[in-house]
């Protein structure tokens, strides 16, 4: 393998990570608001 | 929700777009490596937030375990967790430049293990939070003061030991230094880092408070319905 794809590969993982997690902190705040919401609703 | 994303998906695309940008194509390239050098403006950047993120984790859970504080206790979880995000970019990263340049993905050396030691720590610190039941803040503030006495260790190694891992390239004596064109694309990669880790810790730490408040209205109302 050359070595730019060695450099390829690293800022794939990188940008594939960070957004990867952004997604998961999205995600998981919406379950939450869903979650709160239905709780109110059931008061 | 909604709004959250849309401030913070096209954001964290922009600082990701910038930096890779003057790191792939603004900088100049490297005498002796070559391009393989470029991973090094996303490495040192994810270092650094890193080392923050556990800074910030370190200050909150001092302050939790003096005042009790479910806010600062909120911080530190969600600093530890934006911490460990970016230890493991920097690990990958590492392993990725070493493979052309080294010839090998890994070695034992003082930077290396330290590092994996340092994320290996806040992964058992989230853990910890995760599965202990009862004293678990305070379990966890207590883990995290230790926890942080690695992360000069990691720093220092290189000047302590002799490694295989690179010198300092700031602060390294006659010989360090960057290129001026290098040095400028390295700062500025710094400052679009440490925006991005604020951003992640700031959503990260509403999510925590969040979740705390979830958790104590489902409290509130299974007490209310065993009354």
């Amino acid at each position: 393998m050359s070595s730019i794809a060695f450099l390829k590969a690293a800022y794939i993982v990188a940008w594939a990570a960070y957004l990867a997690y952004l997604m998961r902190i999205l995600l998981r705040m919406k379950k939450v608001e869903t979650e709160m919401k239905d709780l109110e609703r059931g008061k | 929700m909604k709004r959250l994303a849309l401030i913070t998906l096209p954001l964290t695309l922009v600082l990701l777009a910038v930096s890779s940008y003057l790191a792939l194509v603004v900088a100049p390239t490297e005498a002796t490596m070559g391009d393989v050098q470029r991973i090094f403006y996303y490495h040192v950047p994810s270092a650094w937030v890193g080392g923050f993120c556990f800074f910030i984790n370190f200050v909150a859970s001092i302050w939790y375990l003096w005042k009790r504080s479910p806010r600062s206790d909120a911080l530190a979880a969600a600093s530890a967790e934006v911490g460990v995000v970016f230890c493991a970019v920097l690990l990958i990263e590492g392993t990725l430049w070493a493979r052309p340049v080294w010839g090998i993905w890994w070695t034992w050396d003082a930077r290396l293990t330290t590092t994996l030691v340092l994320w290996l720590i806040y992964v058992s610190y989230l853990v910890l939070r995760r599965f202990s039941a009862g004293q678990t803040q305070v379990m966890a503030a207590a883990l995290a003061v230790f926890a942080f006495a690695d992360v000069p260790i990691v720093y220092m190694s290189i000047r302590w030991f002799r490694t295989q891992h690179p010198s300092p390239v700031m602060g390294g004596g006659e010989n360090s230094g960057l290129a001026p064109a290098m040095l400028q694309v390295f700062l500025v990669n710094l400052a679009l880092f440490t925006v991005l880790g604020i951003l992640f810790i700031w959503l990260r730490y509403k999510l925590e408070t969040a979740e705390q408040a979830l958790e104590s209205a489902h409290a509130q109302a299974a007490l209310k319905g065993a009354a």
